[in-house]
Order: structure tokens, then C-alpha cells, then sequence
């Protein structure tokens, strides 16, 4: 039956194969300012009424082919008068663009690649350009975009080399905590894999897969946000998608590009601590102790032995990336090409870790004729490295004696050196874990256009990668005395295989109807498939010491998990212009998809947005540069995962036992009767240019509400499943994004350009589903009894972390909230009472964020930052609780003190107890136990749920250019050095490592638990581009 | 026009083709990883793997509360008697309940009663481990997902479905069967005969909880104990893996590893050291590890081991014992406990039947532990153990069977009955103060269901018993 389908395909692949070719005509020339006679890179030619255009180069050069002599082609750039020409019989038409007046005409890439006028758009819609994404040196694209599109939220989730980066459009759409988020990625019109898969066990900072992507062969990037932008794209974009387009070979001369890049990261921030305390416990100095710093006073002790070590600076090495990228690009009027090669490679801050990365790009296009062109590409890259386990590695180094030197970490004969406990830097040496991963991304796209009203286009897209995956964990070595890491070791070799296919097929029909109106319909057709196989297999107990091979254990288990998903779309667009200042958008889709119960499957949702240009319309002041209001209406539905209807049985991995397999009932159960989820969103918003485009602003409101939401609720055990899938709520995202830009300062050479953006995010569960009254996202653990968990519920906001909290007699009894002004309540003990209610203590979702890049240029010299923030959050801080109950925070220097903690006592009166904060008896004779922090600080949640707002100088770089007049002295046509620094400042009022970084990685919504991840890095890089 | 043609032709032809392909090639929903049926006998080895490994949890969840374990961390929580978060055992217990209900509807379909007979066997084991934790539970709108929010069935009455799920099972199990259980039965292998002793085992522990109630008749109890199990070959019990390793031993391990966990308290210590008792018992050196210079040092609950290193100055378990051998069983009912089940039951009404259930009882568990005869006889010889029938308590009987059962659960709901009234023993320190100085009678319900199910889970304290320790 699917050879039926493919036959299909075939069968139109004949026909546009089979269409004859004809001759077209190249139109070649410059485009210049008419203010200062300098050429405009990047300048638009679009021909008028089509899709079809290209930009200048950085001389100004322009080429393009035109399919008859009727052609007018229209010229335009930002902060200029936009010009349309008649071809005529001309070969070059030289163009010179007067500053100022009218439009704004930017282009961007939407849906299938299509480039559209800005103007047009009824939607918000913003890009970046290469330079922008290519200036902070970011391996990974994702985190290239932070804190440069509004309504964006880019998070680390931590430093390591190759780890993932999470991105959020317009805030979290799903209620399910181990939903993605995450926007479609797509890659010359084609959408690819970005999924993170983490390692089953301790976290290793994996990497989101559109890491594999080489940001050097990236020429835009356009973040399309609401639903209106992405109705074309279907279920897979409901949250969102970011658009690549990656670089093109140019008609013209053969063009080399060489870039180099070396960079070292460092540890950008990390807690306060406390180095006046070492190993023991009650103020007593032990050094074989399990407590790293409850012990003696270090100065007091005055013995070499028993001196602090500094191990938070010694643990982490210098991280170091080398990056080097080299492309050829060329062609002439048939046929063009662009064919790179990229290596990465890059040394973490935790010792052992790296990664690395090397791509090879080829893409080309050829024209057949002025009906019928065809472009295609092949991107492979193979990626991976050791991933430490740097949330066991956090947890190591809280251990670890403060006054034992943790970089002396292994003995001669190769176990590990240690007083008891394990070693940091040991487990991360040889507790190993390895990836490998070869991944090819193609796409083939034929454009067929009998007529100049009607154009064919098929696009076949396919992404298959393989990840190899090997952990080991050695055993004993058999030396007397050793401590091993595991007392059996174990090896696991995971073996991932996954394949993409996405084919497109649509109909581009095109009608100038009269001067006033014209209209192009679209209507396509969609198949997407997915297959993912995973097979694990675990050896553990090894046979001989060292040598790490399945066979050379005593168990083995395996595992294996595969899925298939397949999604059918047909699709129409219709877009009316009405004499170029009304534009409206209508879209509808219609997608099958087969992971929905067949009766529900099936599912049709519409849009429909509006963009009005006023200023073309009415008489405007002569400073009121350009004006548009634009509104939207969109609908999305949305599949759910393959494989989850119904109940099922599975067979715990512990088996074959005795030769004999046994099976339990699954405990999910998948609502057989399940729909698709709706997603309705509105969008108002205007963009408007003033003073010739020296100021611009966007202003966007959003809202958005996603109904029918699929959910794996949690149910009583009792019920014989643990979770039920099934549609059970809704939530809203609203808020506004703003976007103003400018060029303040523009004086002969010298000129100041500015980007701003900001954007506000509320959002309410408005809804969950009858007989459920909550819905744990996930918790995160602390010490006594300080666990917190983020819990959904009706009427409220995503995001709340409820825990623990002192008492406070004057708070409401039915108060869920905490209200950390009142008084606390101070026990007969003298220390603040606990309460294990759990209230909310914050709210782990920003209410602002936003950024600022600002750009100097003066001759060839180029210097520009780009600042971010965020603001409006709390995350729960579980280093600072780790921190408190090891005694290595600052505060605990205190710990020789007598204090009366501010507060009532149960009668309400001023408490006036004074209570000694160390261990053991105090100078009062009172026995303290364990102490402050240990009995009470480190229980309370509250202590740990702290603002987690930051502002960061997020990128720094200065560039020289050598002049056009040195350069003619060279062999060079281009040739760039510049410096940059990412993160070197940053502001937070957050005690800890970056509150960036968190332990989940970028797969899930479980955020505001920042965990004991890898800590974020600052970054400084040389970096040399030459051209040839 | 031509063209036109050509066009309307491909696209017609391509959307009935595609109309037609598109249901089947979307057809490719059916989970390729989880079969939709299971047979009988693979749920039947997952059971009886399963219930094994809950009669573990929960002996590990409560063996700190009767003081065989104790925490090397002070003010630990398991230690001290705080509320704690048994979800995951609650999930285990229910996890196994929904496999024996599904397999016991699928027997009954099938007639193969023997599997139903075992089925309800076990489910009502498991149900009398869940009740004694937690006394009101869900169950009769479990399982079969009528509701999302099973309501809570009372205690007491829960107590007449093990009954009579245990009597169900014994007919059953004597009953035809059309087809007959054998490797698949990581308990027995099949021994329907060790099955129905194993039943009339589990009526007497059911049935002595009972004791001072009004349904309660001694005379029952000790007709089941005839029934039972009578020798350590029938012991219910399941034989760990190489390829899994017994729990108790994995815990030895890993404290090896210093992954601390399995140190021994200093009450279970004492109670065999000479202490306590007059007597040192034999049996100690079988169960438990030495110190570095071969002294059995316990640790005191709740205070944690002080200045102590990590290893070798205190007892824990130590791999390669009786308990603690990799391959070593996983004891889920023994003839030693049945013997004081015995003794108890007969104390009132026929003291030398219950003098002689006792010693036999010691007499078993000496025997499982292999200790040598010399020993056992010395040991047996002692005046405060052979101490005659007319001066035989019931302090005598617990204490003999809290030995005996070492890291067992049933120990808790016997300490429970008993008022934790074993000799020396004292709340732990930094107990937790808002049980105002007495010790834990039952499990809070667990965080997962308060959240899930909280409209129907029952408010109580820690000190609010269940039905049959009243």
C-alpha cells in the first residue's frame, strides 16, 4: 500500500522530468547609494510578482535570471527608496538607491523557504543574519539566537562541550512535563531532527541534535512564532519553527572563504564559600571523615596537612575550542555551488570532557531552463565525545574534603587516591561515556513553471542518523585496597537509528488580476515519516579486570525500543494583495496523522491574518516613514507520540531469569478515544519606521490558548495504571513583544546601530480535566525534607515550585502563596519552625526577558555587544542546599556565633533566645547536634527558592576588516580578524553557579531546577575569516 | 489545454491513489515494543519474582522501626519515624495486584485453576502487606479502571478478602486445571502441594493479627498450622539470580562500596550478643558482619554513627551470608514463623503445644542457618531458652520470632501487637517530636496518591492504627 503512494510520487517525478527546457536571460549589474556612491550588500532584487529574487554581494554585485525581456525586477533595501525596473533587453542595469522615504521592504524567509516581503506579512516574523549568529562563536545554532528575537527564550542548559540548549517560542504550550516544547526546525525548506536524547542514567549533557548543523553554512535564520506563521508546516511546527537557510553559491567567480576560530572558556560565576573550616564533623578536624568541612578551624590547626585547598578552582580545567571552517562557492548562470568542510573541536571546564563535530556541505542548483530549475544538497556530519557526568561530578565535588587536594586524584598503580571518598576528577576520567554520531541530511527540489501563472515545486527531504553510544563503568581492578567506582562495573552500548523523510509536493498558481489586486493560491500535499530504534544492551561484573566487552560479563540485559510515526498533510494558502497596502493571508490544512485512535485522526484547522500598510494609504507627516497594522487568527492541532493507545504489556528488562520471561501490565494506558489538541492563537500588531528608517518598532500582542491538551496524567496506582493519557486541560500564553531598532548615530564613516528587544509571557492553566485536581511536572530533590515539586493546578501559573517554608503564624491558614514579609515563627528551641505544607515559593517561568546589540562601525573597525536579561522568576537552588548541609557555604563561617533569630514565639511575644548556630555543646552548654544549617536551615525549601533574574554581556567582539586599498596588495578578497568574550559580565542576584545551567537538558519542561548541572562558562575567541 | 489535461488527469489519479494508500500507510500504530496480550504464565514468573521483591521493600521500609537496621546518618528519617514517601512501594504493591487480578480473570477464562488458585494466593498476600502498612486502601474499585479515584475500602472488611481469597485459592487449587504451573513459578516450580501449605501458612499469619478481636479464634489458627508448612523445604520463598543478584546481598555490596546502607541496630545486636538476653546466640555471627577487630557493634537508631569511620567499626550485613548471598532465597513465608504463629496461637488454651511450637520454631531457623549442632545444643540448653513449658511468656515467643524472622516485615506488624514490648528496646533518638515520645503504628499514605487520589485518601496521623491494633 505505501508503494502505491510512492508509485504516485514517481509517477509526477516523470512527468516534471519529462517537461521540455527553455532559455532564460541573465540580468547582471550593481547596486550602489546614491548618497555616498558605496555599494549595498545585501541588497533585495525580487522579480515583480514572483517568489523568486536574490541579494547583492559585499560589492554590491547582483545576478539574477529572468525568464523574459516583461520581467521588472524591484530593488530594495532597508533605509532606501525601493526602485522597479523593466528588463527589456538589457543584460546589466546598474542601480542606484536614493536614502530614505517610503517602505520599509525587508525580506524573510517563511514557510518551504519562501522568501516574502515583510511588509506583507500579517504576522510577526523576525531574522538574523549570519554575522549575528556567527559573531558569539556558538557551536550549537540554538544558542546562537540568545537574546536576539523577541518572544524567544534560549536557555543553557549548562557548559559543557556539545551540550544542548533549549529554545522556547511565546512561552510552554503543554502541560505535559516531558512534553518538547521546542520549535520545528527546518533547513532549506525541509524540517530536521532537533531532540535531545539524555542518557538513561546520571545526566550527561547531550546534545540537541541541530547542533550537528555547522553555524559557518548558515546565511538567515527566521523565527516564525505564532501559529499563523507555521499553518503550512503543520502539527510538527504547533510550537513554532526556526527557518535555516544556509548559504548558496553566487554566479560570478569562484569564492573561497576560510574561517579560523580558537576560544577558552572558563567558570563564569560560582557560589560563596566558605574556607576557613576542613574536613570533620562537630568542629572536630577527622581526615578520613565523610563530612568534607564540619571540622576543625583551619587556621587553628596550623598543619600543612589540614589547609584549604581551593579545589572549586582547581577542579575545572580551562575549556578550549578550535574551530575551523573552509567553503568554496561559485557558478554561473546554469548552475551555481557551494561545498564546505567544518571541524570542531572543544575541551570542557570539567576535566575529560569533550567533544567535537565535523560537517561537509555540498549544495548546488541548476537551470535547466527559465521553466524549470532544480537544487539539491547533502550535508553529513559526524559529532560526539566523553560526556561526563557533571551532575554526579557537582555532587563529588560538595563531598569532597576541602582540605584534601582534589587534583591528586589517582595512584601509580591506577586506583583511585582518596580518603574514603570518591573522587571527582577520578569518576569522571573513568566512569566514561561516549557518543558517536553520523548523521546525513539531503534535499532534492525541482520547481517546474509551464506558465508564468503556474509553478510545480517538489521537495524530498531526508535526515538519518545513527548514534552510537558506550558507558562504561569500571569494576575493581583486583589491586588489595582499591576503591573501586562500582563494585561490579558494568558497559552499555546503546545503538540509536533514526530516519526522517519529509516530502512536499505543491501548486503555485499566480494571477495580477488588474493594477489593483493579485492573488497567488498554494495547494500541497505533505508525508512525513519517522523510524527510531534503540536497542541497549547492559554487561555488568566484569570477568577481567580492564577489558571492557560484553561478553567479558556475567549479566546481560537488553532492551530495545522502536517507533514509526507518519503524518499525511493537504494543504491551501491563498494570499490577496490589494494595490500592495492590504495583504490577506488565508490558510487551511488538513493533517492525518498515525498516532491518533482512526476515527480521530484526521483533523482540519484554518488561519487566516491580515496586514494593513496605512502609511501608503494615508497622507503621513514627512518623518512617519512607514506604518502597518497586522492581525491574525490561527489554528493548530497536534498529534501525540506513536505507540501510546490502549493498554499493553511489557516485560521488565531484568528478564530472561532461569530461562524464563516475564510480563506485567503496562502502567500507561492511552485514551482510546483520544483527539488531537487545538491550539488557537490571536496576534495583533503594528511595525512602524520613523525619521527615514532611523527608528523602526514592532509591537506584538499574543495570545494563545492550547485546548484539549494531551496529557499523560499521573492516577492512583490503584486504578491498575499509574498514568492515563488522555486530553485533560488547557492553557493560555499571552503577553507582548516589542522590537525597536535604529541607527542613532550615522556620520561619515561612523555609524551606531541598535537592536532592542523585550518581551512579557503570563500564562494560567486554565483548565484540567474533571476528577483530576493536579498534575506534578516534577520535583527535584533537598535535604531534609527541602524537596520541592512543581504542581500544576487549575486557575494558576505554569511553572509554581511549592516546598517547604518557616512558619508564620500571622499568614492566612488557607494561604497558598508564601508570603515571605511576615514573621516567622521562632520554636522553644530558640531556631525558626518548619512547616512541611507545601506553599508556593515561586515561579520558574520569566515574566520579562528580552536583549539589547548594539554595533559600531567605523571604516574597517567594527565593535558590537549584545546584552540579554530575564527577570520575573525563581528557580529552586539545589547547590545551596547540597552547599548548607556540607557546611561549605559562606554564611557558615558563622558558625561560632550566638545569635536570637528575629521572630515570635508561640505566645506571641518577641523571641529573645540566643542560641549558639555550630555543632555539638555550645559555649552555653546546650548540646546543637548537628547544628543550624544541618537540623533547620537545610530542610526549609524556602531558603533555596530564590530570584534567579540575571543580565549578562552575552557577546563582545571587535572586528577589523582590511580596506578594498590594502587588500588589492594582497591575494586576499576579503580578510577579518576580530576578538570576542561571551558572558564576561554577568549581574544576577543568584549565590551559585550561572543560573543559566540546569541538570534536565533541553527534552522536557521540568524547569526551574537548576540542579547540579554543569556550570556555564565564559569564553573569550580569536577569530581570523579570509576570502579569497 | 493539453497541458491542462495532462494536469487534471495526474492529480485526479494521484488523490484517489493517495486517498486509498493514505489509511493503510497510516496504519502503523500498533506498539512494536509491548505485545497486547500476555500469556498466563509469563505474568505468573513477573508475580512471583514481583511479590518476592515486596516482601523486600518492605521489609526494607520498616526494618529500622523494629530496629534490626539503623541509619549511619543521624536524625535519619527512616530511623527517627518521620512521614515518608512510600509511593514507590505503593506502586509495587498496586503493580502487583493489577498483574494477579489480570491474570486471575484470564485463569478463570481459561480454566487454568491452578494459576488462579496461586493468583489468589498472592493477591491476597499482597493486599494483607498493603493493609498492615496502611490500613484503609482502595481494592474493590481497583484494577479494572471503573473510576480514576478508587474510593477506599475499610480495613477491617479488607481483612475478610484475604480470608477469603486464601480459601478461594486452596479450592482452586485442588480444583482440574487446564494446564499446570511449572518453571513459570519462581516459588515452588509447580509444587501445588507446597502451594496449598503456603495458603494455609498465610490464614494462620492473617488470622493471629486478628488476636483480641472479636473474630478472632485460636482454635482456627492452630487448625491452619496443621495445614501448613512443615518443614524449611516448603518454605514459600524465591532463589535470586546470576543474572540478579538476592536484594539484601546487593545491599551488602554496595555498603561494601560504601554506598552505606544494611547497618545493623544496636537493639538487634544486643538481643543476641548476651546483652539483653543471658545467652549469646550462635545464630549472630550467621547473620550479621564484625567489626574490624571482629566485635558486633550495632548502631543506635536515629543517632547515627558518630564519629565512626564509614567501615569496619560497626555491624552491617556482610555479602555471603545466609541473608546475604548473592544466590540466597528471598524468604516470603518460613516454618519457623509458622511454629510462633503456632506457639502464640496455643499459649492461652495448651501452653506445652505452644512450648513445643516454640522450640521447634528456633529449632528451623537454626536449621536454615545452618548453625552447627554443638551450638544449637548449647544454645537450646540454656535455661533462659529451654525454660519449660508453665514458664514460657509471650515475651519469649516475640523475641524468638523477631530473631527469626531477621529483616522480614512481619516483624513490624508483630512488634505492633506487641506494643514494640521486646526487652530493651527505646525510641530512637531525634525521634520525630510529633509523635510525642511513641513509636510509628502505620505508614502515611503516600505523596502519589494524596496528589492523584485526594479526595478519597483518608486523613491520618502516624499514631492512628490499623484496624486489628486497636
Amino acid at each position: 500500500m505505501k508503494k502505491n503512494y510512492a508509485m504516485t510520487l514517481l509517477f509526477l517525478f516523470g512527468f516534471l522530468a519529462s517537461i521540455p527546457l527553455y532559455a532564460q536571460q541573465t540580468v547582471k549589474g550593481r547596486v550602489t547609494a546614491q548618497e555616498d556612491g558605496e555599494p549595498l550588500p545585501g541588497a533585495s532584487i525580487l522579480i515583480q510578482g514572483t517568489s523568486t529574487g536574490t541579494v547583492t554581494d559585499i560589492d554590491g554585485n547582483y545576478s539574477i535570471e529572468v525568464p523574459n525581456a516583461d520581467a521588472i525586477l524591484v530593488f530594495s533595501f532597508i533605509g532606501f527608496d525601493s526602485k522597479s525596473l523593466p528588463v527589456g533587453s538589457a543584460t546589466t542595469l546598474d542601480v542606484v538607491l536614493a536614502t530614505a522615504a517610503s517602505d520599509l521592504d525587508e525580506f524573510i524567509v517563511t514557510a518551504f523557504g519562501i522568501s516574502q516581503e515583510k511588509k506583507s506579512l500579517g504576522y510577526a516574523a523576525q531574522s538574523i543574519d549570519s554575522e549575528a549568529i556567527t559573531t558569539s562563536r556558538q557551536p550549537n545554532i540554538v544558542n546562537a539566537l540568545q537574546g536576539q528575537v523577541a518572544g524567544v527564550q534560549v536557555t543553557n542548559s549548562g557548559g559543557a562541550p556539545g551540550q544542548s540548549a533549549r529554545i522556547i517560542i511565546r512561552g510552554i504550550n503543554s502541560l505535559d512535563p516531558s512534553a518538547d516544547n521546542q520549535p520545528l526546525f527546518v533547513v532549506d525548506g525541509v524540517p530536521v531532527d532537533n531532540s535531545t536524547v539524555e542518557s538513561g542514567g546520571t545526566p550527561r549533557g547531550m546534545t540537541n541534535r541541530i547542533a550537528d548543523i555547522n553555524p559557518n553554512d548558515i546565511e538567515t535564520m527566521s523565527v516564525l512564532k505564532g501559529a499563523a506563521a507555521t499553518a503550512l508546516y503543520g502539527v510538527r511546527a504547533a510550537n513554532g519553527a526556526v527557518i535555516i537557510t544556509t548559504k548558496k553559491g553566487k554566479v560570478g567567480q569562484v569564492q573561497v572563504n576560510f574561517s579560523s576560530s580558537l576560544g577558552f572558556d572558563q567558570l563564569v560565576k560560582k557560589p560563596e564559600l566558605q574556607d576557613q573550616y576542613g574536613q570533620g564533623f562537630s568542629g572536630v578536624r577527622n581526615d578520613t571523615s565523610f563530612w568534607p568541612s564540619w571540622g576543625a578551624n583551619i587556621a587553628d590547626e596550623n598543619d600543612p596537612n589540614y589547609v584549604y585547598q581551593d579545589n572549586w578552582t582547581r577542579a575545572f580545567n580551562t575549556g578550549k575550542t578550535f574551530d575551523n571552517s573552509l567553503s568554496i562557492s561559485g557558478g554561473n548562470e546554469k548552475a551555481t555551488f557551494y561545498g564546505s568542510f567544518g571541524r570542531l573541536d572543544q575541551e570542557g571546564i570539567i576535566p575529560f570532557s569533550d567533544w567535537a563535530r565535523t560537517t561537509a556541505k555540498l549544495s548546488g542548483t541548476v537551470k535547466m531552463s527559465e521553466k524549470f530549475n532544480f537544487s539539491g544538497s547533502i550535508n553529513f556530519s559526524n559529532s560526539g565525545g566523553n560526556r561526563v557526568p557533571h551532575d554526579r561530578f557537582l555532587e563529588r565535588m560538595m563531598y569532597w574534603s576541602e582540605t584534601t587536594d582534589v587534583a591528586d586524584y589517582i595512584n601509580e598503580d591506577g586506583t583511585m587516591k582518596t580518603y574514603g571518598n570518591t573522587n571527582p576528577i577520578y569518576d569522571a576520567r573513568f566512569a566514561t561515556y561516549e557518543d558517536d554520531v553520523n548523521r546525513i541530511i539531503g534535499n532534492l527540489n525541482f520547481n517546474y513553471s509551464p506558465t508564468d501563472w503556474l509553478m510545480f515545486s517538489y521537495r524530498l527531504g531526508t535526515d538519518f542518523y545513527s548514534d552510537s553510544r558506550t558507558e562504561i563503568t569500571p569494576g575493581p581492578m583486583g589491586i588489595d585496597g582499591e576503591q573501586a567506582l562500582s563494585s561490579t562495573g558494568f558497559i552499555e552500548e546503546t545503538r540509536i537509528n533514526s530516519k526522517d523523510l519529509n516530502s512536499n509536493f505543491y501548486i503555485t498558481l499566480k494571477k495580477q488580476w488588474n493594477s489593483d489586486w493579485n492573488t497567488q493560491l498554494r495547494l500541497g500535499n505533505d508525508v512525513f515519516e519517522r523510524r527510531y530504534d534503540r536497542i541497549t544492551a547492559t554487561g555488568s561484573n566484569f570477568v577481567i579486570p580492564g577489558f571492557y566487552n560484553l561478553s567479558n560479563t556475567t549479566q546481560i540485559f537488553a532492551s530495545q525500543g522502536k517507533s514509526v510515526r507518519r503524518l499525511v498533510g493537504f494543504y491551501g494558502d491563498l494570499m490577496v494583495d490589494y494595490k500592495n497596502f492590504l495583504f490577506l493571508n488565508v490558510t487551511g490544512r488538513n493533517d492525518i496523522s498515525s498516532t491518533l485512535p482512526k476515527e480521530n485522526n484526521s483533523f482540519f484547522y484554518p488561519s487566516v491574518n491580515l496586514g494593513y500598510v496605512f502609511s501608503e494609504n494615508f497622507d503621513m507627516p514627512s518623518w512617519f516613514t512607514f506604518g502597518k497594522l497586522r492581525a491574525s487568527w490561527a489554528q493548530v492541532g497536534k498529534d501525540t507520540n506513536p505507540h501510546i493507545l490502549g493498554a499493553t504489556f511489557v516485560s521488565p528488562s531484568v528478564f530472561p531469569l532461569n530461562g524464563q520471561v516475564g510480563f506485567s501490565k503496562n502502567s500507561t494506558f492511552g485514551d482510546p478515544a483520544l483527539k488531537p489538541e487545538k491550539t488557537t492563537s490571536i496576534e495583533f500588531g503594528t511595525q512602524l519606521a520613523f525619521f527615514n528608517n532611523k527608528l523602526n518598532l514592532d509591537v506584538t500582542y499574543y495570545k494563545s490558548n492550547a485546548q484539549d491538551q494531551i496529557i499523560p496524567v499521573p492516577i492512583s496506582d490503584a486504578t491498575g495504571f499509574s498514568s492515563y493519557i488522555t486530553n485533560a486541560g488547557e492553557i493560555e500564553n499571552r503577553g507582548f513583544e516589542f522590537v525597536i531598532g535604529g541607527t542613532p548615530i550615522e556620520r561619515g564613516d561612523f555609524r551606531w546601530d541598535v537592536t532592542a528587544n523585550l518581551t512579557t509571557n503570563r500564562n494560567e492553566v486554565k483548565s484540567i480535566r474533571e476528577g483530576i485536581d493536579q498534575i506534578v511536572v516534577g520535583s527535584q530533590f533537598g535535604y531534609g525534607g527541602a524537596t520541592v515539586t512543581m504542581i500544576l493546578k487549575e486557575g494558576e501559573a505554569y511553572g509554581n515550585i511549592f516546598g517547604a517554608s518557616y512558619v508564620r503564624p500571622d499568614a492566612a491558614s488557607d494561604a497558598t502563596v508564601l508570603d515571605r514579609s511576615l514573621t516567622q515563627l521562632i520554636g522553644a528551641n530558640g531556631f525558626p519552625a518548619r512547616t512541611g505544607n507545601q506553599l508556593i515559593l515561586g515561579n520558574a517561568v520569566p515574566k520579562f526577558f528580552g536583549g539589547v546589540r548594539n554595533q559600531f562601525t567605523y571604516k574597517g573597525f567594527e565593535l558590537s555587544f549584545l546584552i540579554d536579561f530575564r527577570t520575573g522568576l525563581e528557580q529552586y537552588d539545589q547547590f545551596g542546599n547540597f552547599l548548607s548541609a556540607f557546611g561549605k557555604q559562606k554564611d557558615s563561617e558563622r558558625r561560632n556565633e550566638t545569635v536570637v533569630f528575629p521572630g515570635v514565639i508561640a505566645d506571641g511575644s518577641q523571641n529573645t533566645k540566643a542560641v549558639w548556630l555550630g555543632q555539638g555543646v555550645g559555649p552555653d552548654g546546650v548540646n546543637y547536634g548537628a547544628g543550624f544549617w544541618r537540623n533547620t536551615y537545610r530542610g526549609v525549601s524556602e531558603n533555596f527558592v530564590n530570584d534567579a533574574s540575571f543580565l549578562k554581556l552575552r557577546n563582545i567582539t571587535l572586528a577589523y576588516s582590511l580596506q578594498p586599498q590594502v587588500l588589492e596588495k594582497t591575494p586576499f578578497r576579503t580578510a577579518r580578524i576580530s576578538v570576542a568574550a561571551n558572558n564576561i559580565l554577568l549581574s544576577t542576584p543568584w549565590d551559585g553557579f550561572d543560573p543559566e545551567s540546569f541538570s534536565a537538558g533541553a527534552g522536557g519542561n521540568a524547569i526551574g531546577f537548576t540542579g547540579l548541572g554543569f556550570p556555564g562558562v565564559q569564553s573569550y575567541f580569536v577569530t581570523l575569516n579570509l576570502g579569497l | 489545454m493539453k497541458l491542462k489535461n495532462k494536469i487534471q488527469a495526474i492529480l485526479g489519479a494521484s488523490l484517489v491513489l493517495s486517498a486509498s494508500a493514505c489509511e493503510s500507510y497510516l496504519d502503523v500504530n500498533e506498539n512494536p515494543n509491548n505485545p497486547q496480550d500476555a500469556p498466563i504464565s509469563g505474568l505468573m514468573t513477573n508475580i512471583t519474582y514481583e511479590t518476592s521483591l515486596n516482601v523486600y521493600r518492605e521489609g526494607s521500609a520498616v526494618s529500622s522501626y523494629v530496629q534490626y537496621l539503623a541509619s549511619p546518618n543521624p536524625a535519619s528519617s527512616s530511623d527517627t519515624m518521620e512521614p515518608l514517601n512510600f509511593s514507590s512501594l505503593w506502586f509495587s504493591l498496586y503493580n502487583v495486584m493489577t498483574d494477579l487480578y489480570t491474570m486471575n480473570e484470564k485463569a478463570e477464562a481459561e480454566g487454568a485453576l491452578q494459576y488462579l488458585g496461586a493468583g489468589q494466593v498472592l493477591m491476597a498476600l499482597n493486599l494483607g502487606m498493603t493493609v498492615d502498612l496502611f490500613g484503609n486502601v482502595p481494592f474493590s474499585e481497583s484494577f479494572n479502571f471503573s473510576t480514576v479515584t478508587p474510593a477506599y475500602d475499610d480495613d477491617q472488611v479488607l481483612y475478610g478478602n484475604v480470608m477469603s481469597l486464601l480459601d478461594q485459592g486452596i479450592s482452586n487449587l485442588q480444583a482440574t486445571s487446564t494446564s499446570s504451573i511449572g518453571n513459570d513459578d519462581f516459588i515452588y516450580g509447580g509444587d501445588i502441594d507446597s502451594w496449598m501449605k503456603f495458603a494455609y501458612t498465610l490464614k494462620a499469619r492473617y488470622m493471629i493479627h486478628m488476636k483480641g478481636d472479636a473474630g478472632y479464634s485460636a482454635a482456627e489458627v492452630l487448625a491452619a498450622a496443621d495445614r501448613g508448612f512443615t518443614s524449611n523445604a516448603e518454605n514459600a520463598q524465591v532463589i535470586f539470580f546470576e543474572q540478579r543478584f538476592n536484594p539484601w546481598a546487593q545491599d551488602a555490596i554496595n555498603n561494601a562500596n560504601l554506598l552505606l546502607t544494611g547497618w545493623i541496630s544496636e537493639q538487634f545486636i544486643q538481643a543476641l550478643d548476651g546483652t539483653s538476653y543471658p545467652t549469646v546466640d550462635p545464630r549472630l555471627a550467621l547473620m550479621v558482619g564484625t567489626t574490624d577487630d571482629g566485635e558486633f557493634v550495632g548502631t543506635v537508631n536515629g543517632a547515627g554513627r558518630g564519629d565512626a569511620p564509614e567501615q569496619g567499626a560497626r555491624s552491617t550485613l556482610v555479602e555471603g551470608q545466609y541473608y546475604t548471598t548473592r544466590q540466597a532465597p528471598l524468604l516470603i513465608a518460613t516454618y519457623a514463623e509458622l511454629k510462633f504463629i503456632e506457639a502464640e496461637a496455643a499459649f492461652e488454651t495448651d501452653k506445652s503445644r505452644a512450648y513445643t511450637a516454640y522450640l521447634a520454631g528456633i529449632n528451623a531457623h537454626m536449621d536454615m542457618l545452618s548453625v552447627n549442632s554443638s551450638d544449637k545444643e548449647a544454645y537450646l540448653a540454656d535455661p533462659s531458652v529451654s525454660m519449660g513449658a508453665d514458664a514460657l511468656t509471650l515475651d519469649d515467643i516475640f523475641k524468638e520470632k523477631y530473631v527469626a524472622m531477621f529483616l522480614h516485615p512481619e516483624t513490624w506488624n508483630d512488634a505492633r501487637r506487641h506494643d514494640y514490648g521486646y526487652k530493651d528496646m527505646t525510641l530512637p533518638d531525634n525521634i520525630n517530636p510529633d509523635l510525642g515520645g511513641e513509636y510509628i503504628r502505620r505508614l502515611a499514605y503516600p505523596d502519589s496518591e494524596v496528589s492523584r487520589n485526594g479526595t478519597n485518601v483518608p486523613s491520618v496521623s502516624l499514631l492512628d492504627r490499623v484496624w486489628w491494633d486497636q
